[in-house]
């Protein structure tokens, strides 16, 4: 794979820009799904089922009708039919309303529109439903639940796997084992923008704004299910206020507000209440992990034994690989099984949420890392430097690039951490707190999706030069448009601030999907192909023209700087841009070709390398001596993504990901009641999440270097690493403060005092 | 149906609606005003802030007709033109926000809170800022601008 070209004096790539869409979002003119300047639109809401398993036996929507200000109601007994959805862009395997089945509480069953939101709402609540309710099954370990073992997940990578004789090496004389359960709670995303669609016809053409995280797919989808060419399918979502997982794949409301919008041949807007967020766009899923580790004295992991179970509904598609995750990617182990058990349960569908698998994996196999430290007498970070591996022991395929100790290293120094004391419970803070330190690795893998874009570069009003990039790709809060728009002005040698950059609109080349941290790296890959073709288009008209500089140089022996089209060889020898923009042509462009070979998006088509991110973090926690209520004070993380493209953007997501995993650690569970499944807890009151308080000092450091074997740009993205690993770490933090060790999360105060 | 009318940013707007219509689904879907934000429509987020008479509240608790007379103030009113007021220029220097979905109602609050007047440490502005959650988790860095802004404007 080519270099990139960093001809700009001080190259945009690499600098800690503010966001380029800040003002906007500060000034409130950031338009998010719900925000859609569309007139005329009327009000979708959604009922739900009550039950959680059984039928619904007759729906009475009479009241509902006469009810003032409504517009139509669609239930399963009206509902237009749809056509068959291509597969892989739903997040369900049935189409919205299409039987009298209910498989979870919370199920949508019936949609009212209505000319305002107030009556809308006010006549959802007459809908009168009979069912016909059978007891559910609500727990993975019930006897009742229909058990599967997959093969594979989603990427092609192996969930049942065994290398090597696991069973003989922990047999193996001299041999410590640690063999403990660990289990994570249904987590449930809860962005900040409650997932929302506004959709209009206008005759066979369909428009919809969404809040998505893949406008393309969501195109692709709606069209299979409409009977429309994709092509008649616009679909815009400029802004995502967060996502985290639950906006990636296509969820029931958005065909419903189609659906709707059809029928009442009136704009329809629909936006999920935070109750519905619960049960209407996924979750993460329980997860018990058995971990088993066999080590020699010295610390050696000569077997590493996985065994997952986790859950989804009847109509879900989701499979949380926890050990491919974690187990399958992190330490040197000549013996590795890895086994991944589904359970069919009558909860809501799951989906990925923030680095699935990997998350919960590395909670159980960085809870047991502590855990055979200790057993070991091992320092928690040596044990870990004994283990280190310089490729995937799954696979074998060594790591694009590994700096994982440089990160324990760093990590370690900025914390601290040699002045620890091993012995749990002997450190005190200066108010009689229990002080413990605690440490993890992180990983996540590199991913990288099928991508399109444009540059354009063209004179401006001001007789300058500016350039416009382009994909139909999405900023859920990452910084994509500021990370594209540095990404493009390198590429084309332009200062940053001439560079805009567009995004979610199905009008642009097509993008991929914006989750498994792969924008950045799918993104800047499409427009570094752009940009060769750029040069190309600039390099054949400068060529056309009488005694060119340029004459006889082939595309990769130009570059684009200082608004010029300039040899790398020999500067000097060099075209004005201007020069090549002809009376009446608006633009130089280039856009790479559809689906590049190299862009391929299956870690186990991969055949020379793995591509994987590593980091560290390091976490103190001070503990309540009375009642145990845990505060995490302060966190160091170390991460290697690969090429920073924004320090600033990309510190806050390694930020974020920590908090979201302290609130994972610390408070967060969604509650079922046992009796009927329904969500006890659906609502922000209830399902805790870190609020401002519970944050305090947390250091984010990049180490390593560019991932040009990954992507022309040689970044890995950044936005889940984060919140992998630090769930361990501060279980692990925990522990040493208390000498309590929780297997079970959130780390509750009555958890600690029931084990004290 | 009543007539409502209501002073926001400094301007008059008469609406007929019911009473039934909270503050912050009149401001969106019957002024077009739609720089605040729902998050939950239970007080329990602050994504829906707006100042009224200067303090803070949440506008998805409050019904419309509650404050006719009231001078109501929302994310679009904050800045004097092209100029940004100090929260908002100090949130897009430290990073105060990722997907920006929380951040009208941030800085509106975050606004309500230095007119309060009562916070002077970091531990005191994220008590302060408590009600205000950001899934991204932008805390540190709101903390960072509410502080740059405190020392600006007092």
């Amino acid at each position: 794979m080519t270099s990139i070209d960093t001809a700009a004096p001080v190259s945009p790539v690499g600098q800690p820009r503010d966001r380029v869409d800040g003002r906007a979002k500060v000034m409130g003119r950031a338009t998010y799904a719900a925000d859609a300047p569309v007139r005329n639109a009327v009000h979708a809401v959604i009922v739900q089922s009550t039950i959680s398993r059984g039928r619904i036996e007759s729906m009475d929507a009479s009241a509902v009708e006469k009810s003032p200000g409504v517009i139509a109601v669609l239930t399963p007994n009206n509902m237009p039919k749809l056509e068959k959805a291509s597969p892989d862009a739903q997040a369900e395997t049935r189409t919205p309303l299409s039987d009298l089945e209910v498989l979870y509480a919370g199920q949508h069953i019936a949609v009212v529109v209505a000319d305002t939101l107030e009556h809308a709402q006010h006549a959802a609540t007459f809908l009168k439903v009979d069912y016909a309710a059978k007891p559910p099954v609500l727990d993975l370990n019930d006897p009742a639940a229909k058990i599967e073992r997959p093969a594979k997940d989603p990427l092609g990578q192996k969930l049942q796997l065994e290398k090597g004789d696991v069973a003989a090496a922990l047999a193996g004389a001299g041999v410590i084992v640690v063999k403990e359960t660990y289990s994570t709670p249904v987590e449930t995303h809860n962005p900040m923008e409650m997932s929302a669609t506004v959709a209009y016809w206008e005759g066979k053409k369909l428009t919809v704004w969404d809040a998505t995280q893949a406008v393309v797919s969501r195109r692709k989808s709606l069209a299979s299910l409409f009977g429309l060419k994709p092509e008649d399918v616009r679909v815009l979502c400029p802004f995502v206020g967060g996502a985290f997982g639950c906006k990636g794949d296509q969820w029931p409301h958005t065909v419903l507000a189609a659906a709707a919008a059809q029928v009442v041949g009136r704009p329809v807007k629909l936006m999920l209440t935070r109750p519905e967020m619960f049960t209407s766009c996924g979750h993460r899923p329980v997860t018990e992990q058995t971990l088993t580790l066999g080590a020699t004295k010295d610390g050696r992991l000569v077997a590493i034994k996985h065994e997952t179970k986790i859950e989804d509904s009847d109509v879900g598609k989701h499979i949380e690989p926890c050990g491919v995750g974690s187990s399958a990617v992190m330490y040197a182990t000549p013996n590795l099984a890895l086994t991944h058990q589904l359970s069919r349960v009558n909860i809501a569908s799951t989906t990925f949420m923030r680095a699935p698998g990997e998350n919960p994996g590395t909670f159980a196999l960085e809870s047991a890392m502590d855990e055979l430290a200790i057993a070991l007498k091992i320092d928690p970070v040596q044990l870990r430097l004994v283990n280190y591996t310089d490729k995937a022991p799954h696979n074998d395929l060594p790591f694009s690039t590994s700096n994982v100790k440089e990160c324990y290293r760093l990590g370690a120094e900025k914390f601290g951490w040699h002045l620890r004391n091993p012995e749990p419970r002997s450190m005190t803070g200066p108010r009689g707190e229990r002080v413990g330190w605690g440490m993890a690795t992180a990983t996540y893998p590199g991913h990288r999706f099928p991508n399109q874009a444009r540059i354009r570069v063209f004179v401006d009003r001001d007789g300058g030069l500016s350039a416009i990039g382009a994909s139909a790709t999405q900023d859920l809060g990452t910084g994509a448009y500021t990370v594209c728009t540095q990404m493009t002005a390198m590429l084309v040698g332009l200062p940053f601030e001439r560079v805009k950059f567009e995004l979610g609109d199905t009008n642009l080349p097509p993008g991929g999907v914006s989750g498994g941290s792969a924008t950045t790296a799918g993104v800047g890959q499409a427009l570094s192909e752009a940009a060769g073709k750029l040069r190309e288009a600039a390099l054949e008209i400068a060529q056309g023209k009488i005694d060119s500089p340029l004459a006889g140089l082939k595309p990769t022996e130009v570059v684009l700087r200082d608004a010029h089209l300039a040899s790398i060889e020999n500067p000097a020898q060099a075209v004005a841009l201007t020069e090549l923009m002809t009376v009446g042509e608006k633009y130089l462009e280039g856009m790479n070709e559809a689906n590049p070979a190299s862009a391929d998006n299956f870690p186990a088509k991969r055949k020379a390398h793995t591509f994987q991110s590593f980091g560290a973090h390091f976490v103190e926690v001070y503990v309540d001596p009375d009642l145990p209520i845990v505060r995490v004070n302060r966190v160091v993380s170390v991460m290697d993504v690969g090429r920073v493209v924004n320090p600033k953007t990309a510190g806050s997501q390694v930020q974020g990901g920590v908090i979201m995993g302290i609130g994972q650690a610390l408070f967060e569970e969604t509650h079922y009641d046992r009796n009927t499944g329904r969500v006890v807890n659906d609502n922000l009151a209830d399902y805790v999440v870190c609020v401002n308080p519970d944050v305090h000092s947390i250091e984010t450091h990049f180490v390593g270097e560019p991932d040009l074997l990954f992507n022309a740009i040689g970044c890995r993205g950044v936005g889940e690493i984060g919140i992998t690993g630090i769930n361990a770490a501060i279980a692990n933090a925990v522990h040493h403060a208390t000498g309590v060790r929780v297997r079970d999360l959130p780390i509750t105060a009555a958890k600690l005092l029931r084990q004290v | 149906m009543v007539n409502v009318t209501l002073n926001i940013n400094g301007t008059e707007h008469t609406l007929a609606i019911e009473p039934r219509v909270t503050l912050l689904d009149a401001l969106r879907e019957y002024l077009g005003l739609s720089g605040t934000k729902k998050g939950c429509d239970h007080g329990q987020c602050g994504a829906c802030t707006v100042l009224v008479n200067g303090q803070r509240i949440n506008s998805c608790l409050a019904l419309a007709v509650m404050h006719v007379g009231d001078q109501i103030t929302t994310i679009e009113g904050l800045a004097e033109g092209d100029k940004l007021h100090p929260v908002q220029a100090a949130f897009i220097k430290h990073d105060g926000f990722q997907c920006g979905y929380c951040t009208p109602g941030q800085i509106c609050s975050a606004v309500g809170m230095l007119n309060e007047g009562h916070a002077k440490t970091d531990d005191e502005i994220r008590e302060q800022m408590a009600g205000n959650i950001c899934r991204c988790g932008a805390y540190q860095n709101i903390v960072a601008a509410v502080r740059e802004a405190m020392a600006r404007t007092t």
